[in-house]
């Protein structure tokens, strides 16, 4: 079984100079909550729901762009670090991969499930924007732990 | 699944990463294979038998727990 729809191996390398600045800036974002002046543009939004306001749908609305371009620069980030080739790839890789893929899975929704029944009103948001992101990040952790634990072995041998 | 891999690479003085580069895997997957930790594919199974110059009942067999 070939492996489909992997980006090319130095897009780890490109994923790494998205996420480590974006995890900064969103470390800052989330505990300063502070937003450059420069950023508020007008944007094309499908939906846009602002506290106290009308709701505008399919239109140009004012918006501070920071937290997007943060938020896009780590989904890249981590998108290329963990669909990113190995140097060799064969079905023994395909396998730790999926396998890897159903354990992040399985560990995101557990942690869903006890921030649902213990975490309340607005830090529940805070563990959502969390949720986004965590499945890439157990995937990433789980995949290459294995990766190496596999190649210590055969270095041991 | 038992396999005689091990057995078999001895008696053509193979490496592990010699015989991973002749069916195109890395030296992971054979360490893998001769450890029982992985059930490969036909097709590599298929591979490794043309490269011992056997059939590839000779290298590897079903066990009792297979079944399940």
């Amino acid at each position: 079984m070939k492996t489909k729809f992997l980006f090319p191996y130095q897009f780890k390398k490109v994923g790494i100079l998205f996420f480590v600045p974006s995890i900064v800036l969103v470390i800052d974002l989330l505990i300063n909550s502070r937003e450059p002046n420069f950023l508020n543009l007008s944007v094309f939004a499908m939906v846009d729901i602002p506290f106290m306001q009308d709701t505008t749908t399919f239109g140009w609305v004012v918006n501070n762009v920071y937290n997007e371009i943060v938020g896009l620069g780590l989904l890249v980030g981590l998108l290329f670090i963990a669909f990113s080739r190995l140097r060799t790839e064969d079905e023994y890789i395909v396998q730790i991969r999926l396998e890897s893929l159903l354990w992040a899975c399985y560990m995101n929704f557990f942690i869903l499930f006890i921030a649902i029944v213990f975490v309340f009103d607005l830090a529940f948001l805070y563990v959502l924007y969390l949720n986004m992101f965590s499945i890439l990040v157990f995937f990433i952790a789980k995949f290459y732990w294995t990766i190496y634990k596999t190649n210590k072995q055969v270095d041991e041998e | 699944m038992k396999n005689s891999l091990k057995v078999e690479r001895a008696k053509l003085g193979y490496t592990q990463q010699v015989l991973a580069t002749k069916v195109q895997v890395s030296r992971q997957t054979i360490n893998a294979i001769e450890k029982g930790d992985y059930n490969l594919s036909l097709i590599l199974a298929l591979k490794i038998a043309a490269t011992f110059k056997c059939q590839t009942e000779d290298i590897f067999e079903l066990e009792f727990d297979d079944w399940e």
